[in-house]
């Protein structure tokens, strides 16, 4: 590798005046004169950008579940979850983003373990007021989704590399809640705020006092490892084990 | 008329405040200077007008949502501000990185050296009074944040390393993009190179002034182009390799001048390496599957520890320093910014320049006050 610049150039230079500067100039203005213009009038066309571009954040309301991921996830805490009313009049979870604090990072579309959330190119935000930043769950929504716009979450773990096996994950995927069984107190708290409905709870024996003892039982297909059940656990008997 | 004796007048010494708000510093700092007439004797930066408490807000977050936060350290190498950061919290994790991650990040890297060198001639341009160079390097400038957009989604904000590899794969079409814009960009490059170095008054104006020598270099702690425009010989791409680039084949430019001028030459050269770096990187990312892995999965926990890495910046030697104590979130996170410490070194650059002669001389530190005040 050489140099392609230090090599050629210092030694050419042949001080100052002279007629070179200006025929190098005049060269140059020739050379210049015509070419395609790069400036685009901004408001009336549009540079293109790609599906992948990351503006603000948009949502599939039919695909959310309301884990509640996107929140923990934001570095602004401009996602707050909010009960919306959905198509069939029932009650759900459901992201509403400030976007006047977000920073367009795109980790909520990154850890969304059903690709509800997506980045949009839309980066025209500007608003009269700051309530009207807030983007409630139907606002989010952005015409012409693409797959483009979902961002995948493809980690490999170490322990498959090592192996051979070349599978991308994600923690979704693979981390689930362990219970400590000493500390629970089958208050099935964790059954009720579990938004895909993967812990039940189960009896497994009966008390001096002849009551049911309960222990949430974990159905690990279902479970995206939200962490909702370790949050809203009062005595911290669940914990999530990570698999690396 | 009797003839005035000299020795009889106290002639004044005057203290000049340029900054905060001043043409030639970009960005919120104040440099004070002692002028007698029109030469300087003394020089004093003064920083600290961004500071928003960069460090102690990272003690307060998880470790990756602190990766965006590391984009804005600096707006022109934000690239290279969150690989860095992920380079310390994977050395903490004791995780090796994919091959394909390291191409990447080289990849992403030089782009970003790239596109913060250019911002720099656009400013020494406008500093200097030529509006041209200022046009032609931003429009420059505007295809590598293109490439940005296509890698990673954003042009300035870039989020794309991640602890234990990098955000999403390249597109299909981004080596193809890049290759277009690398071998445009290197013909472009002369072009403005005939702005600069074929006048006259550009060269004049860079050219004697702000002498560094090795010794002073050693002293304050200037690194980065400035230091290698100065004799010394070193570069910590080359001399302690992170990502790929032990397996790369580059130069490192050198120049034994000291003066503005040269510390403009190496930049220049840096450009030119910088593509010969990409072009690289793909020849040997298409030796590695497209389905090979880029990214690992990490732990969310950092064991307790101390550590440091350290990163070739645009600008100089960039380093942190993290002190875990085994939970979710750093206990201190320490930055030391390559600005920081070369802004520090303006007494020694400006001594004995004229007035006219700052704003050329500040702009070869390429100031970056995200990254300073932190």
């Amino acid at each position: 590798m050489a140099m392609k610049y230090l090599h050629k150039y210092p030694k050419k230079f042949r001080g100052t005046g002279g007629i070179r500067p200006m025929l190098q100039a005049l060269k140059t203005m020739v050379k210049t004169t015509v070419h395609r213009p790069v400036t685009i009038m901004y408001p009336y066309e549009k540079e293109w950008i790609p599906d992948n571009y990351r503006g603000r954040p948009g949502l599939r309301f039919d695909r959310c579940i309301g884990c509640g991921i996107c929140e923990r996830a934001c570095p602004t805490k401009c996602i707050t979850i909010v009960e919306v009313e959905d198509d069939d009049g029932k009650i759900v979870r459901r992201p509403q983003v400030y976007v006047g604090r977000c920073m367009m990072c795109g980790y909520c579309a990154e850890y969304c373990p059903v690709d509800a959330m997506t980045t949009t190119p839309d980066y025209e935000l500007a608003e009269f007021t700051r309530k009207d930043l807030i983007y409630d769950p139907r606002r989010l929504a952005f015409e012409g989704t693409t797959e483009m716009m979902e961002v995948h979450l493809e980690e490999h773990l170490q322990s498959n590399l090592d192996k051979g096996i070349e599978k991308p994950t994600a923690f979704f995927d693979t981390d689930r809640p362990v219970l400590d069984d000493n500390l629970c107190i089958g208050c099935s708290r964790c059954a009720k705020v579990c938004p895909t409905s993967a812990i039940e709870m189960v009896v497994v024996g009966q008390n001096a006092k002849g009551r049911d003892i309960k222990r949430p039982k974990l159905d690990s297909t279902k479970c995206v490892c939200c962490e909702r059940c370790v949050i809203e656990c009062p005595k911290d008997a669940l914990e999530i084990e990570e698999v690396l | 008329m009797s003839e005035l004796s000299r020795t009889g007048y106290q002639t004044d010494k005057m203290w000049v405040t340029m900054g905060p708000q001043h043409p030639f510093s970009h960005g919120l700092w104040t440099l004070r200077v002692k002028v007698d007439g029109e030469y300087i004797l003394d020089a004093e930066p003064e920083v600290g007008y961004l500071h928003r408490g960069w460090e102690k807000e990272c003690e307060n977050r998880t470790y990756a949502k602190i990766i965006p936060m590391a984009d804005r350290l600096c707006y022109s190498a934000s690239m290279t501000w969150s690989h860095l950061y992920c380079k310390v919290a994977e050395e903490a994790l004791d995780v090796e990185l994919p091959e394909r991650a390291q191409y990447l990040r080289v990849i992403a890297d030089e782009i970003c050296r790239i596109q913060s060198h250019l911002m720099w001639l656009a400013a020494l341009g406008t500093d200097l009074g030529s509006l041209t160079i200022f046009l032609w390097c931003l429009r420059e400038r505007e295809f590598f944040l293109d490439l940005n957009v296509r890698l990673c989604g954003q042009r300035l904000t870039t989020n794309y390393p991640r602890i234990g590899g990098v955000r999403n794969d390249m597109p299909y079409y981004f080596e193809r993009d890049c290759m277009r814009v690398v071998t445009r960009f290197e013909k472009a490059l002369w072009d403005i190179i005939n702005l600069t170095d074929e006048s006259t008054v550009f060269v004049n104006r860079l050219k004697g002034i702000s002498y560094l020598t090795r010794k002073q270099v050693a002293n304050l702690g200037i690194t980065g182009p400035a230091m290698r425009g100065c004799g010394v010989d070193y570069d910590i791409r080359r001399d302690d390799p992170y990502a790929a680039y032990d397996k790369l084949d580059f130069e490192v430019p050198v120049l034994k001048e000291g003066d503005a001028y040269a510390r403009y030459m190496v930049r220049i050269e840096e450009m030119f390496q910088s593509c010969e770096l990409i072009r690289q990187a793909f020849n040997a990312l298409q030796k590695i599957p497209k389905t090979s892995p880029y990214r690992l999965k990490v732990s969310r926990n950092i064991p307790e520890g101390t550590h440091m890495a350290r990163i070739e910046d645009p600008r100089g030697d960039a380093m942190m320093y993290l002190v875990s104590d085994g939970t979710g979130s750093p206990y201190r996170l320490k930055v030391r910014s390559p600005v920081f410490v070369n802004v520090s070194a303006s007494k020694a650059m400006l001594e004995g320049c004229r007035v006219a002669d700052i704003p050329a001389v500040m702009a070869m530190i390429d100031m970056c006050l995200g990254e300073t005040d932190r």
